[in-house]
């Protein structure tokens, strides 16, 4: 599909991801997806001011609002439009499993989870948002603190481009060192293919949500990876973090493993919710707009 | 049962173990392949476990018999199927009526039973098939199966063995030249051992043979009834034997009186001598008390009985002969006189005999008028100069033998007497001459021979040519020579039921036992199929008696076991079976075998469809 004559946002990932690097692609996908909505997503530049709120403690008395406070003896805050609350730090799982496609003309979960992550901390940036990224296998392998300054976007698409793709997946780190780096309430996402066990990802979330922080996990799959397509005959299905190795032929089994992957799929939605977190399974083969509008959902349900 | 045209097909059938193999080895076969999502793939495989084991079972057992099925197929089954009828069919019936098959056993004749399953084939054929009856006298009929049902009720036991082997040979051949479809022999016999002596070969029919598994009944009979000698002059001895596994009590009759009684021991012989008072041709049996198998019970006999022969000894005879022929005249054995002449061939006291035939009438019992020259036994003339002058007589007297080159060299006797030839002359048959027959050989060479009214020898009887003069067998040799082979009586032949003879010399009729008389021609004649003794005539006199007696291996009722008597059987299939219904069923059973391949192909498209059906169905749905 031509790209001048669609929606960079709803283009086909792997055709897209071809045309230029993440941080171009990623200004493609935003731009695509906030001429979708038809409205600005920023309530505005000035440090105009937009509303009052009530205040809570913890606020800068500063921000207090005092001619309200003398006439209706209430305690209220000012918010100006260009104010910055939100810091969101975006997860990024990019463990061994990550960097596989079930077919070479798609993007590995990877390639796909990377453009995808670029294009959020855009988004985000873009509404003054404070945006950090946090790679992780087995630890902590990159992380760049939540900044809504100039230079923040560069910053995230360097270690982006940063390899990956070493060892097996461990949340828990990964969740621990995002709490550190946004100890007030924010917005975590998390981009991963959820190859684990699922306490090692529920336990931190639960601490997450516990904390006041909104989360969001995007669980970035490969198609092959859902039904078993394209592949046939009898084989030695290896995991490649654990080393499990499956012996099984595809045509028995396959309609066993959809079932099973369907049931995995659902006790995920059913665990995260559970948990208070937001949900959402991508396929690699699925446009990059899909996925973005999940998560600017989520960032628009966030004060 | 089910059987295969292209068996070596059956060999593919191993390819089935493929998907087995591949069933049991999938654990450990194909590449490794990376895949993230394994723990789903062994969480699927934990979770429907029991449904996948269930479904790759089946599509094992369905793959395995699919394979079974096209190597089957391939195969080209052939079996019978049930109400599908039999396709036209060629069946030859052997109906074994030897003597051996009127043994009662249980109560009944063996025959009864052998033409009960005879008939039951019979009752089995449809309007399509072609049927044919042959017994073992080697009779056929063919026709529909109403004349052959009809013709195996009448069959009734031969007198004799017959030739069972010869029946079947016959019998195969019919079937296997008919058009049909299917060509079947079916075989009812008593499997007596003496009746399969050898392994037959009968070529591309299907054989199936009945016989009764009840064992044959304990019997005794006279298998040796004889005149010893045959001609009397005028007494002798009746020799005789019998096959009894314990004593038994015989009789003896000559004529119509009991000529002698006496008890035989377990396969004894026994000898009774005696000098009737009966002249001329005589019938006479041996007899034992009726057993399960009558037709071996009695044995028949004939003799002839008159005043010994009266001899000439011509000087040119030689000293030897005519010492013995003293000799014999001193034992009773022969007279003096002019009935036989022993001579040199080239002497002219017998060339005159021959010139001047007989006029006056011969004694009693010889055949009146005489029609033969006076007997002569000829000898071979010592100087060798009258061979020619020899050669001269025998060809005025009308003698159809030459004295050839001389031959030298010490030779056995073979089929005479026990002595050697050191000089012979090779005797030349004449051109056109009547059959002879040659009594004895040296060296594969004609030493004795026999026509009519004369015995010639092709040497001299002197120390230098042969050393039978000098032998003890000489003086019984003479003997027989002069009071068997030149006996104007004629002889007695025996033979066995239905046997073909020559035609003796001058005989024109023969005589039954009851008397009635039918005339005979030809080079031979065939004895009659009823034991008896019948009586050759020559111008209305007897001249020699056909004696008709079962053989003697008949009496032996041991029978071959199935396997042995399939053994004796070479063809395309063979069922021996001891069992009626077996047999019953075995009948028409290769016009009843259909190809059964397309239905194993069918069978195995079904399989390859359910296959194909297990393996598009989900694992819940395939369980």
């Amino acid at each position: 599909m031509p790209l001048h004559s669609s929606r960079p946002d709803l283009l086909d990932p792997a055709e897209l991801a071809s045309l230029a690097g993440i941080d171009v692609i990623a200004r493609f996908i935003v731009d695509g997806f906030l001429s979708g909505l038809h409205r600005s997503p920023r309530k505005g530049f000035s440090a105009q001011f937009a509303e009052h709120r009530p205040y809570q403690p913890g606020d800068e008395p500063r921000m207090l609002d005092w001619k309200i406070a003398a006439r209706s003896d209430r305690l209220v805050v000012k918010q100006f439009e260009e104010e910055t609350n939100l810091r969101a730090t975006i997860l990024l799982d990019v463990s061994r499993s990550m960097a596989w496609t079930g077919d070479k003309s798609r993007l590995t979960k990877l390639a796909y989870a990377e453009r995808l992550a670029a294009a959020i901390a855009l988004l985000l940036l873009r509404q003054r948002d404070a945006v950090g990224l946090v790679r992780f296998d087995a630890e902590v392998r990159s992380s760049v603190p939540p900044r809504a300054r100039r230079g923040q976007w560069k910053r995230i698409v360097a270690a982006l481009s940063e390899p990956g793709a070493g060892k097996a997946t461990r949340a828990g780190a990964a969740f621990t060192q995002a709490g550190r780096l946004v100890p007030r309430r924010g917005l975590i996402i998390l981009i991963s293919d959820l190859l684990v066990e699922s306490e090692e990802v529920l336990g931190p979330v639960r601490a997450l949500r516990g904390m006041g922080h909104q989360v969001v996990v995007l669980q970035v799959l490969d198609p092959s990876e859902r039904d078993l397509s394209g592949r046939a005959g009898e084989a030695l299905f290896v995991d490649p973090e654990s080393a499990l190795a499956v012996p099984a032929s595809v045509a028995d089994v396959r309609a066993a493993y959809h079932e099973t992957v369907a049931t995995a799929l659902a006790e995920w939605r059913e665990q995260l919710a559970a948990a208070g977190a937001t949900y959402e399974m991508v396929s690699t083969d699925a446009p990059f707009g899909v996925p973005l509008r999940r998560a600017f959902a989520a960032r628009q349900r966030m004060p | 049962m089910i059987g295969f045209l292209s068996p070596l097909w059956l060999l593919a059938a191993l390819a089935a173990g493929v998907p087995l193999i591949l069933h049991l080895l999938r654990r450990r076969t194909g590449a490794a392949i990376e895949f993230p999502a394994a723990r789903w793939l062994a969480r699927a495989e934990r979770e429907h476990s029991r449904s996948l084991r269930l479904r790759n079972l089946l599509l094992m057992l369905l793959r395995v018999f699919a394979v079974l099925l096209l190597a089957l197929a391939a195969a080209r089954p052939v079996a019978r199927l049930p109400g599908a009828g039999h396709a036209p069919t060629a069946i030859a019936i052997v109906l074994d009526n030897s003597l051996s098959a009127s043994a009662v056993v249980n109560g009944r004749p063996v025959l009864d039973d052998l033409k009960a399953r005879a008939l039951a084939v019979v009752r089995r054929a449809g309007t399509g098939d072609r049927l044919w009856l042959v017994t073992a006298d080697g009779a056929v009929q063919g026709g529909t199966a109403g004349a052959v049902g009809a013709a195996i009720a009448r069959a009734t036991p031969l007198a004799g063995a017959g030739s069972v082997a010869q029946a079947v040979r016959a019998a195969a051949a019919l079937a296997a030249a008919a058009p049909e479809e299917a060509h079947e022999l079916a075989i009812v016999t008593d499997a007596q051992a003496s009746a399969w002596p050898h392994r037959i070969s009968l070529g591309g029919v299907r054989v199936s043979v009945y016989s009764p598994d009840a064992p044959p009944p304990k019997d005794h009979a006279v298998v040796l009834a004889a005149a010893e000698p045959p001609l009397w002059t005028p007494r002798g001895a009746i020799h005789l034997r019998v096959r009894s596994a314990d004593s038994v009590s015989y009789r003896i009759t000559l004529g119509a009186r009991t000529l002698a009684r006496g008890i035989a021991g377990p396969g004894g012989d026994a000898v009774v001598h005696a000098a009737p008072p009966e002249r001329g041709w005589v019938s006479g049996t041996v007899e034992l008390e009726p057993d399960e198998l009558r037709g071996d019970d009695v044995r028949h006999f004939a003799l002839w009985l008159g005043p010994p022969p009266a001899v000439r000894v011509d000087s040119s005879a030689g000293i030897f002969a005519r010492d013995a022929v003293a000799a014999l005249e001193h034992a009773g054995r022969v007279a003096a006189g002019n009935d036989v002449v022993i001579s040199a061939a080239d002497a002219a006291p017998f060339a005159e005999q021959f010139a001047e035939p007989h006029s006056k009438p011969h004694p009693e019992p010889y055949p009146e008028p005489y029609p033969e020259p006076y007997p002569a036994l000829l000898l071979a003339p010592q100087p060798p100069v009258r061979i020619g002058a020899a050669n001269r007589t025998l060809e005025k007297a009308g003698i159809p033998w030459r004295f050839g080159p001389a031959r030298h060299g010490t030779n056995p006797v073979t089929g005479g007497p026990r002595a050697d030839v050191t000089l012979r002359y090779l005797l030349l048959p004449a051109a056109g001459a009547a059959p002879a027959e040659t009594l004895a050989t040296v060296a594969g060479e004609p030493w004795v021979v026999r026509g009519r009214g004369y015995v010639l020898v092709a040497s001299p009887l002197i120390p230098t040519a042969t050393d039978l003069p000098l032998r003890a067998a000489f003086l019984p040799w003479l003997a027989e020579m002069i009071t068997q082979e030149l006996s104007p009586a004629g002889r007695a032949y025996e033979v066995s039921p239905g046997a073909r003879l020559a035609r003796p010399a001058g005989v024109d009729a023969l005589e039954s036992p009851s008397g009635s008389r039918a005339s005979v021609s030809g080079d031979s004649l065939d004895a009659p199929p009823v034991p008896g003794v019948y009586w050759l005539l020559r111008a209305g006199a007897r001249a020699g008696a056909v004696v008709v007696n079962a053989e003697p291996g008949e009496s032996d009722l041991a029978r071959l076991d199935a396997s042995a008597l399939e053994g004796r059987i070479a063809a395309k299939s063979v069922i021996v079976t001891t069992d009626a219904a077996s047999f019953d069923a075995a009948a028409f059973a290769a016009g009843s075998r259909r190809p059964i391949g397309a239905w194993l192909l069918a069978l195995a498209l079904a399989m390859l469809v359910a296959e194909a059906v297990a393996s598009s169905a989900r694992p819940a749905e395939a369980a």
